[in-house]
């Protein structure tokens, strides 16, 4: 079974350098389908599903290998590996901000800068670090989840299908939006929250850019400093963006900020 | 008609009064405005909620949610339905309800507000975590329910072994009982008498081993495991004493043995010389006849290391995985031979103290080595 189709990898674009764009947690790789296309006159773009989101190879779902950041980061270190990447650019938005540092640490060939969109080393407060949130709150969200993917199957496809508003999104894309297995889900959503890549940070040695939202719940201001101050090569822009999803909220912001970084 | 009450047709009084929740949002995730049925859910006066932001009024876990799938997918798709969703209330309580959220764009796709639609539903979601939570339960009743069925399915296999064995097994020995007793009636002399008591004695010596070891069976399986009774024992002599044993059983064959034994031993010694004489006695009937068996034994640090080594052909790597099994016979088994109960009695018997037996064989030699750690064994 070949990387490419296990994660669904999908090159488009033109141009010598790569660009590599990972998905965080609760969607899939068309997180990216606001930004990716305007770096394809420039750039070869890299886009996948992680294994148990969007049209990955579910059957490639290995409870073991995906119980820490390090499963997923070898999967990137895979796919560039199999695309022959070298001193390529990695855009991981939110969970997937620490999966492209591991893997940048795991083979420093890859990848020559990271942009990190929504980055958090680690969610749950610990003494005097503020992750911004408590152990219980992410057990309560865990518990959520699984009320909300109650008939996610036969829910989701009619619902993408039936599209009355936008009917731009064709039959290809039915059943493939922010599409997950919800045991996968579930353990997905603990390793992203429980995770905790702190001293990872201090291994980068690619150049860095750190994109930080005003009014990011998931990943606040202190979190996204904290990352810039830990990563040497690294400098922080915070987004006139809200949310913690610029990616899809504020496009352009974020398009503008990565060209200028690269 | 009063003019003081409101007409079907006033959706001012539709919107403010609606069977439903409404709740508008700004781009920024403030709200702008929201119907007094909503209000009056959540215990706020109306006027209040214009200008707070939609996550005020969601736990943690509701937040998270709304970031990481409910504002993708509005974006991607400009609407998200069917979601559970928990709003606080103005005491902190919390009203679990059903939302439905669309969003609202100029023509130049410029995002206006998100509208959402929220229906209280503290019974339905009850009942569906209940669900939930049933299915959960009826997945861990099943795995229970397969893994006592197998257990189930095994005993019975071994139960219909059991039979089997004891109906052949133990036919032989009896019968040449049985045929030693009609021909005691007819000897002449004591000699011929006592050569049939001898044989009839060994029959009964067979009978009664193999009845012990089908005991240790149902012991081991069926019950809470092989008993042991631990002491403090002084190893050597006991290991001493199965050679002799053997040794005088089969005179003709060599064994070798290298003890360095420094250290006494926390065990069963009756255990531990039942397994080490099934050891020594199944590397005498199936080593190479002509090389001799070889024992090395040593008790230091933190392990007790009991090895018995023999020549001759190797076990394939198939019948190794079964050796242990309770019945597993080699192909060449002749009459004479045990229940095949001897490995698996022997494995019970290092797993009652902790340790196990490892087998390594090769055209060089075959090896079986018990280990048990000596230091959680040596305490009492």
């Amino acid at each position: 079974m070949s990387v490419e189709f296990r994660n669904n990898v999908q090159v488009r674009g033109r141009g010598e350098r790569a660009m590599m764009f990972a998905h965080g947690f609760g969607c899939d790789q068309n997180m990216w389908r606001f930004v990716a296309p305007a770096f394809e006159a420039d750039f070869a773009t890299v886009l996948f599903d992680h294994v148990g989101a969007g049209r990955s190879d579910l059957t490639a779902y290995d409870r073991g290998k995906y119980s820490t950041l390090s499963g997923y980061a070898d999967d990137v270190v895979e796919i560039g590996r199999s695309l022959r990447l070298k001193d390529a650019v990695f855009v991981g938005h939110s969970v997937s901000a620490m999966i492209g540092v591991l893997a940048a640490i795991k083979d420093p060939t890859l990848f020559e800068r990271l942009v990190l969109v929504g980055p958090s080393a680690r969610y749950i407060d610990d003494g005097d670090y503020v992750g911004g949130f408590s152990a219980q709150q992410i057990e309560e969200l865990l518990s959520f989840l699984e009320e909300n993917h109650m008939g996610w199957s036969a829910q989701m496809a009619p619902a993408i299908m039936g599209n009355p508003e936008r009917p731009e999104l064709g039959e290809e894309l039915t059943n493939s939006f922010c599409r997950t297995d919800p045991a996968i889900a579930k353990e997905f959503a603990r390793v992203t929250f429980l995770s905790d890549n702190r001293a990872d940070l201090a291994k980068v040695k690619a150049r860095t850019l750190i994109l930080q939202c005003s009014e990011d719940i998931i990943a606040g201001q202190q979190v996204g400093a904290y990352v810039q101050r830990n990563i040497p090569n690294s400098k922080m822009v915070v987004l006139k963006a809200t949310g913690h999803c610029p990616n899809l909220s504020a496009p352009d912001e974020v398009v503008a900020a990565i060209r200028d970084f690269v | 008609m009063n003019n003081n009450h409101p007409a079907d047709s006033d959706f001012e009084d539709l919107y403010e009064n609606a069977p439903c929740g409404y709740l508008s949002v700004r781009p920024d995730g403030r709200i702008d405005r929201a119907n007094r049925t909503l209000a009056d859910w959540i215990g706020y006066p109306p006027d209040d909620l214009p200008g707070m932001r939609l996550s005020d009024l969601l736990n943690m876990a509701g937040r998270i949610f709304l970031e990481t799938h409910v504002a993708p997918l509005l974006r991607m798709q400009g609407f998200f339905d069917e979601f559970a969703i928990d709003l606080l209330t103005k005491t902190g309580t919390r009203l679990p309800a059903i939302a439905n959220a669309r969003e609202r764009r100029t023509d130049a796709d410029a995002l206006l507000f998100t509208r959402l639609t929220i229906m209280r539903a503290t019974d339905r979601r009850r009942y569906e975590r209940g669900l939930i939570d049933a299915r959960k339960e009826s997945d861990e009743l099943k795995t229970a329910l397969e893994e006592r069925l197998r257990q189930e399915r095994e005993n019975a296999e071994l139960r219909e072994q059991f039979i089997a064995v004891l109906g052949h097994d133990l036919r032989n020995p009896l019968a040449s009982i049985a045929a030693g007793a009609r021909l005691m009636l007819k000897t002449k002399t004591p000699e011929d008498a006592l050569r049939l008591e001898a044989m009839m004695q060994s029959s009964v010596g067979r009978m009664a081993k193999m009845i012990e070891s089908v005991m240790d069976l149902a012991r081991g399986r069926l019950g809470g495991g092989i008993s042991v009774s631990k002491a403090i024992t002084a190893i050597e002599p006991v290991l001493d004493q199965v050679v002799a044993e053997l040794s005088a059983a089969h005179p003709e064959r060599g064994i070798e043995t290298h003890f360095e034994l420094e250290t006494p031993v926390f065990c069963d010694p009756a255990r531990v010389a039942q397994l080490f004489s099934n050891l020594l006695g199944n590397a005498i009937s199936h080593g190479a006849p002509d090389l001799p068996v070889r024992v090395e034994a040593s008790a230091k640090a933190e392990m007790f290391e009991l090895s018995v080594a023999n020549a001759g052909a190797a076990i394939p790597e198939e019948a190794r995985k079964r050796l242990f099994q309770p019945f597993y016979r080699g192909k060449a088994h002749g009459p004479a031979q045990g229940l095949g109960l001897g490995l698996y009695i022997a494995a019970e018997i290092a797993k009652a103290h902790g340790g196990s037996i490892d087998v390594a064989s090769s055209e060089a030699e075959t090896r079986f080595t018990f280990r048990m750690p000596l230091e959680g064994a040596l305490r009492p």
